[in-house]
């Protein structure tokens, strides 16, 4: 299976929106489980655990899949690879922060955030230059 | 959810060809939407099923692979979303898909709605009373 097939087929059974249940032989540490159900019932996280824990794996494999298309998209696109300074501009508008009117501040932010640590992220570049602004 | 983000025309249009001159605007912002889906925001994409056909993203053609894996839902005009796109078209005279749009924003239980357009004019004309964050691509 290639790893575009993959994606789709990861896809594809997130789709599936039937109702067909499996009791799973997955090891889950006891500890967990333990807090999993403390978190539904005292703290109303989710109906039941199951729930909780299948939106849990539910997001993960969502961002796993859209991660690993836009990354393939990448290899073969390089020049559609946004910068980190374009992913915080992006991050402040989605967020609608005031820093997005401030995109000098964010490129400046995003290259000393890049600089001392590659695998940012838009988020991180936000905190800086939040960091920066405040000082300003 | 937390937060819903809704792709008008233009927006479909870019993701889906690495030519248009706005792809890599908007793939940051779905780069984005993939972050914080890591980080487990209760975020998702969607396109109004409408908006879909007038950008001519077919999901079963090869060309509409990339928009296909990047999980963006169809909001789909049924019988309670066509009345509210009706009214919104009757009063506002945009097209059905910006009304179908409109319709979308109204009925969303997300606490943040984000619309990525080209034009927020239109949008914010649709969106009635709702409160929707508008980034223009």
């Amino acid at each position: 299976m290639t790893k575009l097939t993959a994606i789709d087929e990861i896809n594809r059974l997130l789709d599936d929106a039937g109702k067909e249940t499996t009791n799973t032989s997955m090891r889950l540490p006891v500890a967990l489980r333990d807090a999993a159900g403390i978190a539904v019932a005292q703290l109303g996280a989710a109906p039941s655990t199951t729930a909780l824990a299948s939106a849990a794996l539910r997001t993960t494999l969502e961002a796993i899949v859209m991660q690993a298309a836009l990354d393939a998209h990448y290899a073969e696109h390089p020049e559609a690879r946004p910068s980190l300074a374009d992913l915080a501009l992006a991050a402040a508008e989605l967020d609608d922060n005031p820093l997005a009117q401030t995109p000098e501040l964010l490129h400046q932010a995003a290259e000393q955030v890049g600089r001392r640590h590659p695998d940012a992220n838009a988020d991180d570049v936000l905190l800086w230059a939040e960091a920066l602004a405040s000082v300003a | 959810m937390k937060s819903l983000i809704v792709l008008d025309n233009e927006a479909v249009q870019a993701m889906g060809s690495p030519a248009h001159p706005k792809h890599q605007r908007v793939l940051s912002l779905v780069q984005v939407v993939a972050q914080r889906k890591r980080r487990a925001a209760e975020v998702a994409l969607a396109v109004p099923t409408t908006v879909r056909a007038q950008a001519g993203w077919d999901r079963t053609v090869a060309a509409w692979a990339l928009a296909n894996r990047l999980r963006v839902a169809d909001e789909a005009l049924g019988r309670a979303e066509a009345n509210v796109a009706a009214q919104i078209r009757a009063a506002t005279g945009v097209s059905v898909a910006d009304a179908h749009l409109g319709a979308v924003l109204q009925g969303s239980k997300a606490q943040r709605v984000t619309v990525l357009t080209s034009d927020p004019g239109d949008v914010a004309a649709v969106a009635g009373s709702r409160a929707v964050t508008i980034v223009r691509i």
